[in-house]
This record gives C-alpha cells, sequence and structure tokens, in this order.
C-alpha cells in the first residue's frame, strides 16, 4: 500500500473542508432564515443641511418566517486618521427599526433619512439581527462625502457680538456723562 | 390710572436710567456675544445647521429672560422692604392689586427690551437658514409667557415673604427645578413618563415649542397643546399674585 505524498494529503484535506463547510453554517443548518441586507446610497452629491434618504432592503431567503428582526443604522467616520463611530445623535431621528414578521422570499425596503451635520468622508451600514442567530447581517459598507458648507457667517455674527456691548457701553456712559453735566451745571440762581 | 401710570415710569426708570439696569442690558448681551462667538470659533458648531445655532441662542434667550424675571421678581417687594421704601410706596393712594401690576409691567418692559438685544444675534446666526421669522414670533410669545409665570411667581412670593434674599434662593431653586429635566438626555424624555414630565413642565414646554418650530418646521396645530399648558400655568400664576398682593404687609 502507498501511503498519500503531502500534497494529496493537502488535497483530501481541502475537499472534505469545502464538503464539511456549509453544514458549518448557522444559516445553512436548516434551522434558522437567511437574510440578505443591502444598502443604497442616494445619487448626487452630498453636502451639509441636506436630509438624504438610504434606501436598505431586508430580504428573507429561508423557507421560514423570520420574527423579531432589528434593523438598525450606523455611521462612522472615515476622515483618514480620525476614524471613529459618530452618534446618531443629531443625525437621525430613526436609528432602529423592529420587523416583527418577514415571511419567506418578502423583503422589507425603507428609506432611512439622515440630516448631515458635519462634512467628511462616511461610511454607512446596515445590521440585521435575528434573535434566533448568533451573528449579525451586515450590509456592505456604503462609503458617501458630505461636502462643507457655511452655514454661520463670521463676517455677520463678529459685528454684532463686538458691537452690541460696545453700544451699550457707549450709551452707558453717554448717560452717566450727561447726569453728571446735569447735576454738576450751576444754577441760574447760584449764578447771580 | 395716573398712579398706576407713574409708578410703571418709576420702575421704568430704575431698571434703564440707574447703573443696574445698563448692567443688566450689559451683561445679557456679553452673555449673547460670548455665545455667538462660541458658535463661530468652534469648528463643529459653526459648521451647525442654521436653525440649530438660532434654537440654542433662543433657548439661552429664554434662560436670560427667566432668571431676570426670578431676580427682578424677589426684588419687587422684598427688595423694597429691605430697602426700607416699600411703607413710602403703601402710603401713595394705590392698591397692593396696582402696586404688583406695576411691577409686572416693569418686568415686561425688562423683557421687552431684551428681547430687542437678542434681534440682531438671531439676525447674525440665522439669516442664511430657514424659519427665522416664526423662530422670532415663537421666541416673543413663548418669552413673555415664561416672564410672566416666572416674574409672577417671584413677585407674589416677594410679596408674602420678608427677605431679598430669602425670595431669590426660593425663586432660583424653583428655576433649576424646572431646569433640571432638560439636562437629561433625550433618551431618557422619550419614555411615557419623561414625555409626562416633559409636557408638565412649562420651561420645557418653551423650549420644545421652540424645537418643533424651528428645527422641525412644525406648525402651529402642535404647538397648541403646550401652548395651552403654559397659559394656564401663567393665568395660575397671575390668579396667585392677584390673591396675595390684596394685602402687602411693609
Amino acid at each position: 500500500m502507498k501511503f498519500p505524498t503531502w500534497k494529496n494529503l493537502a488535497l483530501i484535506m481541502l475537499a472534505a473542508g469545502v464538503w464539511l463547510a456549509p453544514s458549518a453554517g448557522p444559516a445553512a443548518a436548516g434551522d434558522g432564515p437567511a437574510l440578505n441586507v443591502t444598502l443604497q446610497a442616494p445619487a448626487g452629491v452630498l453636502k451639509m443641511g441636506d436630509t438624504p434618504n438610504f434606501l436598505g432592503a431586508v430580504t428573507n431567503l429561508s423557507r421560514q418566517p423570520a420574527q423579531g428582526l432589528v434593523v438598525y443604522l450606523s455611521l462612522v467616520s472615515l476622515a483618514p486618521g480620525d476614524e471613529h463611530p459618530v452618534d446618531l445623535e443629531d443625525w437621525s431621528a430613526q436609528k432602529a427599526v423592529r420587523l416583527d414578521l418577514l415571511n419567506p422570499g418578502a423583503s422589507d425596503y425603507r428609506h432611512w433619512g439622515m440630516r448631515l451635520i458635519a462634512a467628511g468622508k462616511y461610511g454607512v451600514v446596515l445590521t440585521v439581527v435575528d434573535p434566533r442567530e448568533n451573528r449579525p447581517i451586515v450590509s456592505d459598507l456604503v462609503p458617501f462625502e458630505i461636502k462643507p458648507k457655511a452655514t454661520l457667517i463670521a463676517g455677520r455674527v463678529l459685528p454684532v457680538a463686538l458691537g452690541e456691548p460696545l453700544l451699550i457701553l457707549f450709551l452707558w456712559g453717554g448717560m452717566v456723562f450727561y447726569n453728571f453735566r446735569s447735576y454738576h451745571k450751576p444754577k441760574a440762581e447760584e449764578l447771580g | 390710572m395716573n398712579a398706576l401710570l407713574t409708578l410703571i415710569k418709576r420702575e421704568f426708570q430704575e431698571d434703564f436710567q440707574a447703573s443696574r439696569g445698563a448692567v443688566f442690558l450689559l451683561i445679557a448681551t456679553v452673555v449673547l456675544s460670548s455665545f455667538a462667538v462660541l458658535l463661530v470659533s468652534n469648528t463643529e458648531l459653526s459648521l451647525l445647521d442654521n436653525a440649530q445655532a438660532v434654537y440654542m441662542m433662543a433657548g439661552i434667550i429664554i434662560a436670560l429672560a427667566a432668571l431676570v424675571a426670578v431676580i427682578r421678581g424677589s426684588d419687587g417687594f422684598a427688595g423694597e422692604r429691605d430697602r426700607e421704601t416699600l411703607e413710602p410706596l403703601l402710603l401713595a393712594p394705590i392698591t397692593g392689586r396696582r402696586l404688583a401690576e406695576a411691577k409686572l409691567c416693569g418686568l415686561l418692559c425688562s423683557w421687552l427690551v431684551l428681547f430687542i438685544l437678542a434681534l440682531p444675534y438671531l439676525w447674525a446666526v440665522g439669516s442664511t437658514g430657514q424659519n427665522l421669522l416664526p423662530a422670532v414670533q415663537y421666541l416673543f410669545l413663548t418669552g413673555t409667557l415664561m416672564v410672566l409665570l416666572f416674574g409672577g411667581a417671584a413677585l407674589a412670593l416677594s410679596a408674602k415673604m420678608r427677605s431679598f434674599k430669602g425670595v431669590l434662593s426660593l425663586g432660583l431653586a424653583l428655576l433649576l427645578f424646572l431646569g433640571s429635566p432638560i439636562v437629561l438626555g433625550p433618551s431618557l424624555r422619550q419614555s411615557y413618563v419623561g414625555r409626562m414630565l416633559d409636557l408638565a413642565n412649562p420651561l420645557a414646554g418653551a423650549l420644545n415649542t421652540l424645537d418643533s418650530v424651528i428645527i422641525d418646521s412644525q406648525g402651529v396645530a402642535l404647538q397648541l397643546v403646550r401652548l395651552t399648558i403654559m397659559i394656564a400655568y401663567s393665568l395660575a400664576v397671575l390668579w396667585f399674585l392677584k390673591a396675595v398682593t390684596r394685602r402687602i404687609e411693609p
């Protein structure tokens, strides 16, 4: 009997791995629904102050209904050197939704409105959590860029911010001076 | 009527011709200027939406108006009593209620001056955005209600309590108490109890009205409940003021 060479052994292990791999995944085990989630960025240039809608779709690919799905949006800043997750507090009124039931083959399409607060490079993903699965399903990262837009103009704010207190000071000084002059003005009878 | 007009004139002169009035106006403008400079000097804040900046500015104006109303209202009778000028005032041929009306008119005049001073700031931060005119209209309305409420309550307490410090402490504690839920995070205020507290709190009502009008561009129909509650509080305070100033102790 001829022992297999290392090369043949590696091929056998690879083949066994391919054969065994589908049964290791929870979705293919047949005990839970397989879901697909996609997210689509709005067309056109985005700039600060805009309120674009990102179109999200969750599809149930399995033969079983999916129940109690939690779908939520995540935003991350992709500014080079300053990558960080962004709190959606000011950006989006709708941060998460619960899908009570998603029948086999059905899709849930939803617009995720977002208010673009700050300029920069960002990425957004949609995540679906199935309570019966131990791994969330995440859409592809949708990168987008927000162009800056000057909203508060220093040339308009600073003259008011500096001018008003100075005006009040000037008026106060004038009033004090006027009262001082009136008080110390010699009266007609004193002049004789 | 003439006596009432004389008293209103006296209140106005005390506020705006004396150094006290000028200092109040100067402090108010310095606070508004500091905030405006902060908005443009901070990179992140300067990129704020105009409506958001107008709302923040309006919130500061409301807080300033309520604070000034509490301070001025506390001084109304208790301050006069501390300075020993209340007794001669009570000798004048005018009822306590008329006296309270004159003091309340003085408070409203202070608010009107503060509002006029605040207009250029609102214009500076919000003229390129949306909802500036509704912001000004609702700021005037909610600010007037807050001044009537806080100023009226402080004035009523001032008529009953002996010392200015006592009334001021109580008035400021009331202002802090009503202002405290606002610092809670939005998630806590989203709950049923949080929403009820927000609805029952007139200061939160004023700020939520401004938020709704300026940021969310919502119409008057959505403000009616909050405005009705604020008006009801103001009327209750005015009724209380009327009741306690029927007879004022020197």
